[in-house]
């Protein structure tokens, strides 16, 4: 693995000059939507005059919006009767240039891994996948929202990245985890880090909060149907509004639905982002909707991530990233609901 | 149709001209029991009126929702005409007076995020005013046209993906 | 000394527990503690001892009157869809409103969502919500851990910070230009009546936009609106959006796409403030809930100016009165209704 000390500068030069020939994103430095198009909301395109400095924990909204785009075009077709392939269902060319994220945190990072259990073999997730650089920069303190360690990663976790970035002491220690990760720096000219700098780090890691799952854990032996059973989802459903804020934000959320739009005879078929928060999620073709309640759409959200997914792949959906703790609307903290079904008899 | 003669004409000389020809495309949301019979007589009693509108029958201008208005302009169309009975002509007594009362406050909405007034109109037409229809349908034409064709609010679908 | 709110906040305890205690309400619209600084957790209580729970302070963005409607119906014996109204009276909900809260009640009354009857409105004067956007805002980029609220003041502690910021200064929008933060409903009084505030234009904002050209306002609201999530919190969070089905959940006809199209985004927006013409009382929920930031409150402001200006009315203001678009007048304006066709054909 290969090592090296950037100041300020050098960072921010190396990543314009990725951007040069390529597609390099970074989380918005303000609340509004950068120029580009192509980009999701909360990201945008590096620009040449915007220094990268990161506030502390993760970018307002998760990398998933690159890798599980909102929306992903399916399938387009015509349905002008003049032209000869008229209702041909076509699959669009898929942009496969390699795209640059920096600046996402070791909690995203590990989204992607627990992403792709369920989305193995979705095509158009591994051609996001495969196309996609992750830069990411550690974090040197937890915020209060965050509790990533409590999930299985840490806040100096390099897990899932390519290139993990630290900053220590004013400078940046870049750490090149992968051969994608060693093209784009062997690009340039870098000053490999000093053993004293590269043990400083390996010292900060581990001092650093770790992974430490064994509490939550407790959760994937319980009893299924008695935690679904549990008086604190009736509590956590009448204050619950039911909006998308927590799954739409929350990088390890990966429901969709498929719609097709069409205007002035141009079609394409379409995957969104849904929510087991919406009515319509579950809702039969016969009227019938099995979640019709407020509380069984919030029940279900959690028991998705700390149940049904572990006992599916074993491992919990949910990457502490603490987005859905700052974003919710009446302060339903998934902290509190973990504590409350470990407390479930 | 005149709009594909005259490009087949002109197609040889330049490409400019493509605006030079164009032609707004206004959705026309019709009453069944007033305006729709006033276009209807204006049809039958022959007065003239700009190919433009493509007309949408509706039971009652009180039904045109909002919904249908943006639909509209989401779909491309570069002016609405919403037209019903006169007030007081209504068939259901007041389907129109309570369109009056929401023209003002959509109009004024769509405005306000940079919708150049005048895309979308309103109209009182009873089913003996066709030459009244005429001269509507003509104003309304000549009003769109002025504005240029619609850029904004129109949903593209990007073939490319 | 105890706080304006710990004085509220003991007063709603006492008046809650009286009211569950005495069976006058089997539950409470509250709030109570959140688990991080400058949030609350909105709350049902149903049994006098869990009124210890309830607060009051500045962070109380959410409009309490959203939950009346269900919260009404969860206290009603079960019953099937097809099944007769059970006879007597049914049990009440007591409700925490203020200015606003109360005047969506009023609304919620005149379109039969809520039996009046049925709701003991616990009214509390508002002295304007505290924006946690704008405070995270003025310290952006540094972590606030705690915020302490004095009467006037706000103490913000971080890890290595600790700072006094101004309260007012940091009251949300909609709170500074409210002309009405006393309720308009009240069957218990909680702390003191507060008069009507003087604001000679509670439009400025809506003002600065219209002042704008056509092109401005066009980039304003395509910038304004291109970080929207569609997570629809803000539909959400408004008490006048209870339609079982909304429209942008209708797939034939699709009204509004449903993706990130910039097109479909700006028409779910316009259409949502549509919906609430005449009826939004500026609560400002939409705004403080949004993920994003963005501030759609303004879309249904300029309704709301001109609801005001065309027919004379504001939400929840004119109890008896119909909504001001369920009713018309036979000299309604014809700004849009195109009638020179006679003019044009004199003048040839």
């Amino acid at each position: 693995m290969k090592v090296f000390r950037l100041s300020q500068t050098e960072l921010d030069n190396m990543v314009q000059g990725w951007s040069q020939n390529r597609r390099v994103y970074r989380p918005a430095a303000g609340r509004q939507q950068s120029t580009h198009a192509d980009c999701a909301p909360g990201w945008e395109r590096v620009a040449a005059s915007t220094p990268l400095t990161l506030p502390p924990g993760p970018s307002k909204t998760s990398v998933k919006t690159f890798l599980f785009p909102q929306p992903e075009t399916m399938q387009t077709y015509t349905l002008k009767s003049s032209d000869p392939d008229k209702g041909l269902m076509k699959e669009p060319q898929k942009a496969t240039e390699k795209q640059i994220i920096v600046g996402l945190r070791p909690c995203d990072a590990r989204s992607v891994k627990l992403n792709n259990l369920p989305f193995q073999e979705d095509p158009f997730y591994q051609v996001n996948l495969a196309r996609t650089v992750m830069v990411g920069f550690t974090c040197s303190a937890m915020c209060a929202t965050c509790f990533c360690d409590q999930m299985g990663g840490s806040p100096m976790g390099t897990e899932g990245l390519d290139i993990a970035i630290s900053q220590v002491d004013g400078s940046f220690i870049a750490e090149v985890l992968t051969p994608v990760g060693e093209e784009l720096t062997a690009e340039i000219r870098l000053t490999p880090a000093e053993d004293s700098e590269i043990n400083a780090l390996a010292e900060r890691r581990k001092n650093s909060p770790q992974a430490d799952f064994a509490k939550l854990d407790v959760l994937k032996g319980r009893d299924l149907n008695t935690l679904y059973k549990a008086a604190l989802w009736q509590t956590l459903g009448e204050s619950c509004i039911n909006c998308g804020a927590c799954t739409f934000n929350c990088p390890t959320c990966y429901c969709f639905d498929v719609q097709d739009e069409v205007v002035r005879g141009q079609g394409r078929r379409i995957r969104y982002w849904d929510s087991c928060m919406f009515p319509l999620y579950s809702l039969h073709t016969t009227g019938h909707n099995p979640r019709g309640q407020k509380m069984q759409r919030t029940r279900n959200r959690f028991m998705h991530k700390l149940k049904y997914f572990p006992e599916r792949y074993g491992l919990f959906s949910c990457v502490g990233c603490g987005r859905c703790v700052k974003d919710c609307p009446v302060n339903i903290d998934i902290r509190e609901v973990m504590s409350d079904l470990l407390a479930v008899e | 149709m005149s709009k594909t003669n005259k490009t087949s004409e002109t197609n040889m000389t330049s490409e400019t001209n493509e605006t030079d020809t164009w032609e707004p495309k206004i959705i026309a949301f019709l009453c069944t029991w007033c305006s729709y019979a006033g276009a209807d007589l204006a049809g039958v009693s022959r007065f003239q009126y700009p190919p433009n509108i493509r007309i949408v029958k509706v039971p009652c201008s009180g039904r045109v929702s909002e919904n249908m208005i943006l639909s509209a302009l989401k779909s491309g169309a570069d002016g609405i005409l919403v037209s019903g009975c006169h007030p007081g002509d209504c068939h259901f007594i007041s389907g129109n007076m309570f369109a009056r009362r929401r023209s003002p406050l959509l109009g004024n909405l769509l405005e306000f995020v940079g919708i150049e007034p005048g895309r979308v109109s309103f109209s009182w037409v009873s089913a003996s005013e066709g030459e009244q229809f005429a001269e509507i349908v003509k104003t309304v034409t000549e009003r769109v046209k002025a504005l240029g064709p619609a850029t904004r609010l129109i949903k593209k679908i990007d073939q490319a993906a | 000394m105890p706080t304006i709110n710990e004085k509220l906040t003991e007063e709603i305890r006492t008046q809650a527990k009286a009211l569950l205690a005495d069976g006058t309400v089997a539950a409470v619209i509250g709030y109570s503690r959140g688990s991080l600084p400058m949030t609350v957790k909105p709350t049902v209580v149903r049994a006098s001892e869990d009124c210890g729970k309830l607060v009051w302070n500045s962070f109380c963005v959410l409009n309490l009157a959203n939950y009346l409607p269900e919260v009404l119906k969860s206290v009603e014996p079960p019953r099937g869809p097809r099944d007769p109204k059970p006879e007597g009276p049914l049990a009440k909900v007591a409700v925490l409103a203020t200015g606003c809260w109360s005047r969506n009640i009023v609304v919620q009354t005149q379109e039969h969502q809520v039996d009046r009857d049925r709701v003991v409105v616990l009214g509390v004067a508002s002295r304007g919500m505290v924006s946690r956007r704008k405070v995270e805002e003025q310290f952006a980029g540094r972590e606030i851990l705690a915020v302490e609220e004095f009467d006037h003041d706000l103490v913000i502690k971080g890890a290595d910070f600790e700072e006094k910021i101004n309260r007012w200064s940091v009251v949300r929008d909609n709170c500074q230009t409210c002309t009405r933060p006393d309720p308009v409903l009240v069957d218990v009084r909680i702390g003191e009546p507060a008069s009507e505030r003087k604001n000679p234009n509670p439009f400025q904002q809506v003002d600065k936009i219209e002042e704008k050209s056509s092109d401005e306002r066009w980039a304003w609201f395509t910038s304004e609106f291109s970080t929207c999530i569609r997570c629809y919190a803000c539909r959400n969070a408004c008490p006048l959006c209870y339609c079982p089905t909304c429209f942008v959940d209708d797939a034939k006809p699709q009204w509004v796409g449903k993706s990130l199209d910039a097109v479909d985004t700006g028409l779910f927006h316009l259409l949502r403030a549509y919906h609430c013409a005449g009826r939004c009382t500026d609560c400002g929920a939409c705004e403080s809930v949004c993920p994003m930031g963005i501030n759609m409150r303004m879309l249904t402001k300029k309704l709301n100016k001109d609801v005001l200006n065309l027919y004379g009315m504001e939400a929840g203001m004119q109890p008896a009165s119909p909504l001001p678009l369920t009713t018309y007048a036979t000299d309604d304006p014809q700004k849009f209704i195109v009638t020179e066709a006679k003019a044009v054909k004199e003048g040839e």
